[in-house]
């Protein structure tokens, strides 16, 4: 989960880049209609990507930017990464970047999906996993960063199958009853009424 | 009570708000078995009557309410108060002896207090033995029958049946569930009941740990639970049943070959 984190918002950082980067007069072709080109290219203080999770903004640098910003100066995006604040809920407080050569224009929210970009984990496993990121602008502040197409639980996949590989059912044998023949039973703590039905109070009458 | 034609003796006694169940398969005079079934209740009452949480003199509400200094402590409470800040970092903090926001060291003192009693019938000439806490078992040698212990895990939808069966000669088995008291397992980390899995139960050396580990793979919840416990180091070993009703276990967990 924490390498997701990490993952997304480096590329958060990454997307938010290219998108400034890319997003000059003429320079290619901004889908989101209404989202002017940035103007103002600043090198932004991204968080770069944690070792184990390998970024790759080329990958999304040659798709086109479906994603252009209003971002006039480039904030540095450092959204807040606690792990308990899954799902993209959390808002984070990026600080206003002060070597804006104009002023901000009026603040106006959007939001703005970036490519699916594929990034490489260095664990064992499947190499390649896909993810896209949403961040949603106030002026040019980034206010919300969101990972799309996170594997359930934030995990990749493959966590999962090797999880399933090791037990003994392919998808968990489904629970069944077994043999009563037995001399005890292990079972969540029963109060003593419950006690009073349960196979446990049954064997100790016999 | 001691069934004709069987060796030792049987005895139950509700203690800690649950039920104690021992079960003595050594052959020994009556008067022996007496006396150490004896021993067993009177250590597993002095276990309530200090580390109750529903007891207001115990010990521990003592110690809670800062009426009690940990310097003054005793040496149980002080040793199973390290074991618990043990379990904590061993648990990611998912077991928490102050999840409910106060002193409650209950997860370990039940599996405890049945570990410490099986290891005092070892030493007092008992080797065959099993020590039931609420659902937490301790066995030891051989059953009556003389063939080793079989432990029931409780099926986890229906009190008077089992989902496996395990067998052994010498296991801790523990079960956490929410079933029996509801989603009462909290997440100490959102403080909010933990969900994903019904019942785990985690079988090893230690009673008191077993428990512990147990409980805190309830508040993980799937998948980080299974995860979890698929990481403990051998000889641990459990089986986790999602609210799906899936059931996964490690492989080498000891079931019972009849099924």
């Amino acid at each position: 989960m924490r390498r997701a984190l990490l993952a997304i918002t480096g590329l958060a950082a990454g997307t938010t880049a290219l998108v400034v980067l890319k997003g000059g007069p003429g320079a290619g072709p901004a889908t989101a209609g209404d989202v002017p080109a940035a103007q103002a290219p600043v090198a932004p203080g991204g968080t770069p990507a944690p070792d184990g999770v390998t970024a790759a903004p080329s990958a999304s640098a040659k798709a086109p930017a479906s994603a252009s910003a209003s971002a006039k100066a480039s904030p540095s995006a450092k959204p807040d990464r606690k792990p308990a604040s899954r799902g993209g809920d959390r808002t984070s407080t990026a600080p206003a970047a002060p070597r804006t050569t104009t002023k901000a224009p009026k603040p106006t929210t959007r939001t703005v999906t970036g490519p699916t970009v594929t990034y490489a984990s260095t664990g064992s496993g499947p190499k390649e996993h896909q993810v896209r990121v949403q961040i949603t602008l106030s002026g040019n502040r980034i206010v919300d960063v969101r990972g799309l197409d996170l594997p359930v639980g934030g995990q990749p996949g493959r966590l999962a199958d090797d999880v399933q590989a090791r037990y003994s059912g392919s998808s968990g044998e489904v629970v069944e009853k077994q043999s009563a023949n037995v001399n005890t039973v292990s079972g969540a703590t029963y109060t003593s009424t419950a006690y009073k039905q349960s196979l446990q109070g049954a064997l100790d009458k016999a | 009570m001691a069934a004709a034609g069987r060796p030792g003796l049987r005895r139950v006694e509700h203690i800690m708000g649950t039920a104690i169940s021992l079960d003595l398969a050594d052959d020994l005079p009556a008067e022996a078995l007496h006396e150490l079934a004896e021993r067993t209740f009177d250590w597993m009452r002095e276990v309530d009557a200090r580390f109750s949480t529903y007891r207001d003199d115990s010990e521990v509400c003592r110690l809670d309410r800062g009426e009690l200094r940990l310097a003054e402590a005793s040496d149980d409470l002080r040793a199973v108060l390290e074991r618990c800040a043990d379990l904590w970092t061993a648990t990611d903090g998912f077991f928490d002896a102050y999840a409910t926001g106060r002193l409650d060291p209950s997860g370990y003192v039940k599996g405890w207090a049945a570990q410490v009693a099986s290891d005092r019938l070892l030493a007092a000439g008992a080797p065959n033995h099993c020590v039931n806490a609420g659902g937490d078992v301790r066995v030891r040698g051989h059953a009556a029958d003389g063939e080793p212990w079989r432990i029931g895990v409780r099926h986890p939808w229906d009190p008077t049946a089992t989902c496996l069966v395990l067998a052994g000669t010498d296991l801790a088995v523990a079960t956490s569930g929410v079933y029996e008291r509801g989603h009462h397992v909290v997440d100490p980390r959102r403080g909010t009941p933990a969900v994903g899995l019904r019942s785990v139960t985690v079988v090893g050396p230690d009673l008191g740990e077993a428990d512990a580990y147990a409980t805190a793979a309830v508040a993980m919840g799937t998948p980080t639970g299974i995860t979890w416990l698929d990481h403990l180091p051998s000889p641990w070993q459990h089986a986790a049943i999602t609210d799906q009703s899936h059931l996964f276990h490690s492989r080498t967990l000891p079931r019972h070959p009849s099924r």
